[in-house]
């Protein structure tokens, strides 16, 4: 009872300490038990991307929360993982103000952060202060090159910055692969494709690199026309008078939650007649929110994206504790590469049997992890430029009001319907 | 007063040595706006010409020297003095089409956000300057480069870029043209009347402000490695440019750097606090918060408050 | 080109004018008597239509009905802002109403991040899918309805203004508020129901916008953008200019769209803004320049 009271005292010293010493920003002296080992997770948590930016905030702590469950990091004594999150506001500066805040409060590696500004912004803290930096989710293909070509032209000694997470060029590549086995798969030939996109980082980029991709394979289907869009956009009408003009086969959007919004209910006013709608990758097309406001308007539609493997077990089980904890949200690319963001972490701890910079770079360099629970086309390792070339994309299409795999076949869990019945 | 003053910046020269890295990049920030202030104080204060637009210069300057740097290999040493020219140029035609057609007040102040839009939205949707995705600057930590691998190395040269600034202000506080922009800001058509020529004060104002901004934008990129179009032209640069001398004081010397150190410590505290209560814009409501109250109790600003007291505390004793 | 593109980029543009002009006459009214610039517009924008969807989804009220009482809460808010926070500002230097309006977006962005969190919603209402063909060109029900939503509550605001005895007191006001003070107008009550009567305004486009455009909280400070440049192109003051000036906005984006890339249409409406505050700068209605 007396061992319990002291104890129940000392905690909340203990509390009220750290709560001060965080506010103030002074780096706190270390307690009994084995040292929680402290990753900065930044997130734009609020701003434009306050969405995505929540659901990988979410995704991280429940990764966080798995790992400390079953022991904590056993290499280091059962080290429970602590995150000090950060909020960037979708801004550079603030980006990296909380990358240093972080790391003054005890962060021994970083992950974030989502957009690929606040992320380039980091890049100079982690190699400045050496502390490895694992980016779970941004776009920009120089955020990892720009860092391994400093090493190779000697201006920098290490590279502390890794990526698990598709590239742009990727992105496109396998985009274009998948809209070619599709049609295959379902033995029709369009020939007449319209790409619509965000014209925001992510759109761009992906637009860019999915008719690159295009230029280079050739195949028998064209892009007629290129339609982007103001981001956010209040109207979308005439963009679909344009798509509709250009007499497209397939509609191919790229969009965010609130240009999908807008476009797929234009797209049925306006009669647009084609064999469906298939996206290269893009948020909006699948989450639960969207499902509840578009609903049938998203049936049938096909997307290429970073998406979770449900064939494996563990995937149900998270996707129904993330559902719970989020308020009915769909476990998906943004809360799903944060998760296994933390996972991969966990193994590189593991594997680097201390928190020492060199250590954990080295532990990260060689990495070959399987436990991830995207879907990957191969294990998780790192490449030259910092990137993990097996991140891909997996072809998803809304059935029955749900986003289920349909393409590959190894990660298929449904049949593809293609083309889209008539309404 | 120039004692504390000389004091002042004493201490700021020997306080890295007692920091960590954390506390120096918040004071970096408070310099760097300090400084964006400053040059915004001289039209904005000043003139009293309100822009909302003076991301517009900060881009300017800082894509021309990123692209400069980039793709021509130039120095951002030199380059950022190219970067400041064009800005400066893109100041004086703001400022020709502005004052020429006689746009005051409210009518300026959009004039200038609607040249900050179209510089985004032309940027965005141009290739050569990268579109959304925009320009990255590989960290090489080289001097040359304008890069360092000590951030203690950023704050000094921070620290020089709002010194320089409020150096400026204060000599054109001093000198005729500093009577003259106070005169065209109580009264513009009286001072008109007897015979200052409002006009060509007003634009050598936009041309230095505009010209001190677009080196601001020199250091942006190479502190922050990245420029994109929303970020750099957008909106709410301009706004963290304009409240800090608002709250410290617009026309005063010192309004500028005390808004700075006002906002950046309180704004940075109150989301390291808001944090790890888990209400993501909790921290964004103080700081509106705190804005609004600035207007209620210190309407004329920090400085002027602050000057009043300070000197009937030594009347008074 | 194809003329039918062209046919519909026009009828869009017209008819989505609509709700842009619905958006700006709040705005105009508070310039126009107060002489404040409401840079929290957009926010409080945002705030109503979050109201009806609120109304919407929890008690399944359709925001054609409902935008009564999201026009009653915003006058209620718009009274107490008045009251204490803009009043005090009202003879302010320039940049202490611009701090005091950002202020109060900030928090208002931000409240409703907290309280709404950051999805965009939209809110479904009997109308939102409904299109009637004229050939080969349609017409959007929803909008049609907004447009003509737009027009009776501009018309309503005028017969207010001219008709009656507030709204008289409030025109005198603007137009002379020391005259006005001078025959015993009570200038502080008058600016506090033009706030109110603006911010319902405002509410009330929310309110019936939210069926067409999905929302989030960080949406205001671009509807606050937009609305200020159909105001100025109107002329600022103007209910009939803020009602033309919110067509020929949308009219030149649409046509934007068709003949240039969607993508630069915003870049159409900032360019007419310039033209017109550089050769015309109290706007296509507007009385002269303050």
């Amino acid at each position: 009872m007396r061992d319990h009271q002291i104890h129940r005292r000392r905690f909340l010293e203990a509390a009220g300490v750290a709560a001060g010493a965080a506010t103030l920003g002074f780096p706190l002296p270390l307690r009994a038990q084995a040292p929680a080992i402290k990753i900065g997770v930044i997130h734009p948590v609020t701003g434009p991307l306050a969405e995505p930016g929540q659901a990988c905030r979410l995704g991280a702590q429940m990764a966080a929360d798995a790992v400390n469950g079953a022991g904590g990091i056993k290499a280091l004594g059962g080290a429970r993982i602590e995150l000090l999150v950060g909020d960037t506001q979708t801004k550079p500066d603030v980006g990296r103000t909380e990358a240093e805040r972080v790391i003054n409060q005890g962060a021994q590696i970083l992950m974030g952060s989502f957009d690929s500004g606040s992320t380039a912004a980091m890049v100079p803290v982690a190699q400045q202060r050496r502390v490895p930096f694992l980016v779970d989710i941004a776009a920009a293909d120089p955020i990892t090159a720009n860092v391994a070509k400093a090493v190779k032209e000697g201006q920098q000694k290490l590279q502390f910055v890794y990526r698990n997470f598709p590239t742009g060029s990727s992105f496109g590549k396998k985009a274009v692969q998948y809209f070619g086995e599709v049609f295959k798969e379902a033995g029709v030939s369009p020939r007449r494709v319209v790409l619509m996109y965000c014209n925001d980082l992510f759109g761009q980029n992906n637009a860019k690199g999915f008719q690159a991709a295009h230029a280079a394979a050739k195949p028998s289907w064209e892009i007629v026309d290129v339609i982007p869009w103001p981001e956010p956009p209040q109207d979308l009408s005439t963009e679909v008078s344009r798509a509709k003009a250009a007499k497209p086969d397939i509609i191919a959007p790229i969009t965010r939650p609130a240009s999908a919004q807008l476009l797929f209910p234009e797209l049925r006013k306006q009669r647009v007649d084609i064999m469906g709608i298939v996206g290269p990758g893009s948020p909006g097309l699948y989450e639960a929110g969207q499902l509840a406001v578009l609903k049938h308007d998203l049936e049938y539609v096909l997307a290429s994206i970073p998406w979770a493997n449900f064939k494996n077990p563990r995937t149900a089980k998270a996707a129904e504790e993330y559902q719970k904890r989020s308020g009915g949200k769909t476990f998906d690319t943004n809360s799903g590469y944060s998760y296994d963001g933390i996972m991969l972490l966990a193994d590189v701890l593991e594997r680097a049997k201390s928190v020492d910079p060199d250590a954990v770079v080295a532990a990260l360099k060689a990495t070959n992890y399987t436990g991830g629970l995207m879907q990957y086309g191969g294990p998780i390792v790192f490449n030259e430029l910092g990137d993990n070339p097996n991140a891909i994309t997996t072809m998803i299409q809304i059935l029955g009001q749900k986003p289920v795999a349909v393409w590959p076949k190894e990660a298929a869990l449904a049949k593809l319907v293609f083309p889209r019945p008539k309404a | 007063m120039k004692l504390l003053g000389a004091g002042a910046i004493a201490v700021l020269l020997v306080l890295p040595a007692f920091l960590g890295s954390y506390a120096i990049t918040l004071f970096i920030f408070i310099f760097f706006y300090a400084f964006l202030g400053q040059a915004w104080n001289i039209v904005g204060g000043y003139a009293g010409q309100l822009s909302a637009g003076h991301a517009a210069f900060v881009g300017v300057g800082a894509y021309t020297a990123a692209m400069l740097s980039l793709h021509a290999g130039l120095t951002p040493w030199v380059g950022m003095f190219v970067g400041g020219a064009l800005s400066a140029c893109l100041g004086v035609v703001i400022g020709y089409l502005g004052f020429r057609f006689g746009l005051r007040g409210f009518y300026f102040v959009l004039l200038t956000v609607a040249f900050a839009e179209i510089c985004r939205i032309v940027a965005l949707n141009t290739e050569a300057v990268g579109g959304a995705l925009g320009l990255y600057i590989t960290f090489t930590g080289n001097p040359r480069q304008f890069q360092f691998q000590d951030n203690r190395v950023y704050y000094y040269v921070a620290l020089a870029l709002m010194l320089s600034a409020t150096g400026i202000v204060a000599w054109i506080e001093r000198h005729r043209f500093g009577v003259y922009l106070s005169a065209i800001r109580e009264d513009e058509a009286a001072s008109e009347a007897l015979g200052v020529d409002t006009f060509k004060y007003k634009m050598l104002a936009m041309a230095i402000s505009s010209f001190l901004s677009g080196i601001g934008g020199t250091f942006y990129a190479f502190y922050l490695f990245s420029l994109q179009p929303n970020a750099v032209f957008g909106i709410p640069l301009s706004v963290e440019i304009i409240i800090r001398p608002i709250v410290g004081g617009a026309g005063t010397l010192l309004g500028p750097i005390l808004g700075s150190f006002i906002l950046s410590p309180l704004g940075e505290l109150s989301r390291a606090y808001f944090q790890a209560a888990g209400w993501s814009g909790a921290h964004l409501i103080v700081y509106g918060a705190l804005l609004v109250g600035v207007v209620l109790f210190l309407p004329e600003g920090a400085y002027p408050f602050l000057a009043r007291w300070l000197r009937r505390g030594r009347s008074g004793g | 080109m194809d003329l039918t593109l062209v046919g519909q980029g026009l009828l869009n543009g017209l008819l989505f004018g609509g709700v842009y002009s619905l958006t700006a006459v709040g705005l105009t009214l508070i310039f126009g008597v107060m002489r404040v610039v409401n840079f929290a517009h957009g926010d409080m924008m945002v705030w109503g239509m979050y109201l009806a969807w609120l109304l919407a989804t929890r008690l399944g009220v359709d925001p054609y009905l409902g935008f009564v009482v999201c026009a009653a809460a915003l006058f209620a808010f718009g009274l107490v802002t008045q009251r204490f926070l803009v009043n005090r500002i009202v003879d302010a230097p320039h940049e202490m109403q611009i701090l005091l309006m950002l202020g109060v977006a900030l928090i208002l962005e931000n409240a409703a991040l907290v309280a709404f969190g950051p999805d965009p919603v939209r809110v479904r209402s009997a109308l939102t899918a409904s299109t009637i063909w004229l050939g080969p060109i349609f017409v959007d029900v929803a909008r049609l309805v907004t447009f003509g939503v737009a027009i009776a509550l501009t018309l309503a605001l005028y017969l207010f203004l001219t008709r009656t005895d507030l709204g008289r007191s409030m025109r005198a006001a603007a137009d002379n508020t020391y005259g006005a003070l001078v025959i015993g107008t009570d200038v502080r009550r008058v600016y506090a129901v033009a706030f109110g009567i603006g911010a319902a305004c405002v509410g009330a486009a929310g309110a019936l916008v939210s069926p067409i455009l999905p929302f989030q909280p960080s949406g205001g400070l671009a509807a606050s953008v937009t609305s200020f440049n159909i105001v100025i192109i109107g002329g600022m003051g103007s209910l009939v200019g803020a009602f033309v000036g919110g067509l020929l906005v949308s009219l030149a984006e649409s046509l934007g769209a068709v003949f240039l890339a969607p993508s630069l249409k915003e870049l159409v409406s900032f360019s007419l803004l310039v033209i017109i505050l550089l050769f015309r700068p109290a706007g296509l209605f507007g009385k002269g320049v303050s």
